[in-house]
């Protein structure tokens, strides 16, 4: 496979920053070069265990998604029956989840939780920002923070669903669809914070605001905590549980979440970049990448020219 | 345990029965005679438009209300002869009974210091009325004759009373103070679940807000902002929302449209926002804010405890317009994400991402474009 300047410069960097040798290089160029230009092949011939192959979170990361799911999950059903109250639904959940003269003292703890699971999460992320950059290991690509070439990802993966194009653009360890999921959450998370803050303090609020916005930020607030907790219910049953769980090549489910790892497929398929990183991090990883490709004969060759004036194009 | 619930439904059966066999024998005095013809199940008639009207006494029932021992007369002074005559216009709450003294002042008993204070509030009317005043509550619209704790019918508790009736030697005497102090300990007042309810028993009426409404506009006469939905604007607001599930810390109508000093007083009391004596009304409202918001300022009071309903938008068009735009931009995020899968889900389908897994691969290695030769 021969590899477009961007994958390229991420391979480089990576094998700057694991301070490769030379044996390594060649091995780690050999792989590269035995790769079949069309990835299809790759992710359909590895072999993958479905409770994660490739490291993928750290064991901090995954702490703060639970705590952050099932708080968010245990708000939503203690406060939905107060908010729609007027639903089939509500008067039954209510009761389930032990009336309002219980529900309230849960609905607070864990929003203290939750608040305290943000800053976890901010505080650790800081802190490996700060030490990689320190380390001068940082890749802003590799990171969630969004980059010029997620709006490209989106526009490539779009014209191959479309069929338009022969492969998905190779996608980085976060693709774009992720960092869309996460900064609607991330800012999903403070508004409900601050709503939720307007509804246990207005006195507080109404003596720091001035007096002609006040009414406006309280309606704003209330309106705010609802719309926004049942946007974000539906969003996670609708669009994350079915992207990380249910749609094909995840179903049944995905370990990650509990593992920390991602299978080897769909580390190839949704994030190439991230897998180079794993070939030149991992000689296991090329170890068996080589023998796959070598028992089942695939090479580079066989991907034919037009898959790469497909990549040249995208 | 089985035993105990045997026996309790036990006592329960023989207590029904002894109450069907009780009948008859009345505990309170008759001696007027009424119950000669009350007694009867089947007395009552048909007005002249239609109504079927019951005049039966149930003795067994008034026996345990708190009326029993007020002889008929005391409340239907205009009966001097019996049979008596039609009726004009009953019973009203503001007379005085002759045979009940009011043991701290010694006058004749009377409800007539709350009747006047229930007379000025907004909801004053008499008993006999006509126009819109008829809407209004009379006494009996929120109260009836009330029963006595149920769960003392068989009388009070003997370890109680067998301490009183060393001095006071009279067993009905104990019984009646018995009952009238324990039922006055307890809480007698409506929850807030109650008084939401009763309150929007008139004030969440469609009709009868509209006919009001009207009545006004034609008098020339000021109502409040939110008088036309105030029950279901209520319902909107976080306090009306806790309250209808039973929790009582949250504030109901009454405590910020009456006052709070003595809350029997009060809650007979309650006037409209523009008179100046209104805990809701504008000079007032920081102070009824501070009943539970200590540290509620003039700020604070902008906050609208009746939040807009969507069916009155011009109430607050802001609110209204965002409450909208909000459901469009959350129908439209689904829409799109939901959109997404189901673009993606169907994009690679062509290369044969199928729901399954087999030998740790969820891809169809069997599909077109010959990509799957080597397997």
């Amino acid at each position: 496979m021969k590899l477009s300047e961007e994958a390229r410069k991420v391979v480089e960097q990576s094998m700057h920053l694991n301070a490769v040798d030379d044996v390594q290089r060649e091995e780690i160029e050999k792989v590269i070069e035995s790769m079949p230009d069309d990835r299809v092949l790759l992710y359909k011939n590895v072999v993958s265990n479905p409770i994660g192959d490739l490291q993928r979170y750290s064991i901090h990361i995954r702490i703060q998604h639970m705590l952050t799911f099932v708080t968010f999950l245990t708000l939503a059903f203690t406060g939905l029956p107060i908010a729609f109250f007027d639903h089939f639904w509500a008067e039954p959940l209510n009761t389930l989840v032990g009336g309002v003269d219980v529900s309230r003292i849960i609905h607070r703890t864990l929003a203290g939780i939750m608040i305290f699971s943000m800053i976890y999460h901010v505080w650790y992320l800081f802190w490996i920002a700060i030490r990689d950059i320190m380390l001068q290991r940082f890749e802003l690509q590799r990171s969630i923070i969004p980059t010029l070439k997620d709006i490209r990802d989106f526009k490539d993966d779009m014209l191959y669903f479309s069929g338009q194009r022969k492969q998905r653009p190779m996608m980085d360890k976060f693709m774009y669809k992720q960092k869309i999921h996460y900064f609607a959450a991330s800012f999903g998370n403070l508004v409900m914070v601050l709503s939720g803050s307007s509804f246990l303090f207005p006195e507080f609020w109404a003596a720091i605001l001035p007096s002609g916005s006040v009414s406006y930020f309280q309606e704003m607030m209330r309106l705010s905590h609802p719309h926004e907790a049942l946007l974000a219910l539906l969003v996670i049953a609708f669009w994350h549980w079915f992207n990380v769980h249910l749609a094909p090549g995840r179903f049944p489910m995905q370990w990650t979440f509990l593992t920390g790892k991602i299978t080897r497929e769909h580390q190839i398929e949704e994030h190439f970049l991230e897998y180079l990183r794993n070939l030149v991090e991992l000689p296991e990883e090329r170890a068996y990448l080589q023998n796959m490709l070598d028992a089942r004969e695939l090479s580079s060759e066989e991907g034919g020219d037009d898959m790469q004036t497909n990549e040249g194009s995208a | 345990m089985i035993n105990k619930a045997f026996q309790f439904l036990l006592q329960i059966g023989l207590m029904l029965i002894a109450m069907m066999v009780s009948q008859s024998a009345f505990a309170f005095e008759d001696d007027e005679g009424c119950l000669l013809c009350h007694k009867y199940p089947k007395m009552g008639r048909i007005t002249e438009d239609g109504a079927r009207r019951s005049y039966y006494v149930m003795p067994h029932v008034f026996e345990k209300t708190v009326h029993r021992n007020v002889p008929c007369k005391d409340c239907h002074s205009y009966i001097d002869q019996l049979p008596h005559k039609e009726v004009k216009t009953g019973v009203t709450c503001n007379s005085e009974c002759h045979s009940v003294k009011n043991p701290a002042t010694g006058k004749n008993f009377s409800h007539k210091s709350i009747y006047d204070k229930y007379m000025q509030s907004s909801h004053g009317r008499d008993k006999v009325t006509n126009g819109h005043d008829q809407d209004k509550p009379y006494c009996v619209t929120c109260h009836t004759n009330p029963i006595y704790n149920p769960a003392e019918l068989d009388g009070p508790p003997e370890k109680v009373t067998q301490r009183c009736v060393v001095c006071h030697e009279d067993e009905k005497f104990v019984a009646n103070w018995y009952k009238h102090t324990s039922r006055r300990i307890k809480e007698v007042k409506r929850s807030p679940k109650e008084v939401m309810e009763l309150c929007s028993s008139c004030h969440g009426d469609k009709r009868l807000i509209e006919r009001h409404m009207q009545a006004a506009e034609k008098e020339g006469r000021e109502l409040g902002v939110k008088y036309p939905y105030a029950a279901e604007s209520y319902e909107q607001s976080f306090h009306g929302k806790v309250t209808r599930y039973g929790f009582t810390g949250a504030a109901s109508c009454l405590d910020c449209h009456a006052d709070n000093d003595n809350y029997y007083m009060n809650v007979h009391d309650i006037k409209p926002s523009r008179n100046p004596d209104s805990p809701v009304n504008e000079q007032n409202v920081v102070k009824t804010c501070q009943r539970c918001h200590t540290y509620a300022d003039d700020n604070y009071t902008k906050l609208d405890p009746h939040p807009t309903p969507m069916s009155h938008p011009e109430d607050n068009l802001f609110r209204y317009y965002a409450n909208v735009i909000y459901g469009w931009v959350g129908d439209v995020v689904i829409l799109l994400l939901v959109g997404l899968a189901a673009f993606e889900t169907f994009g690679r389908r062509r290369d044969g991402a199928g729901w399954r897994l087999r030998k740790g691969s969820s891809w169809w290695r069997r599909s077109k474009r010959g990509r799957d030769r080597k397997i």
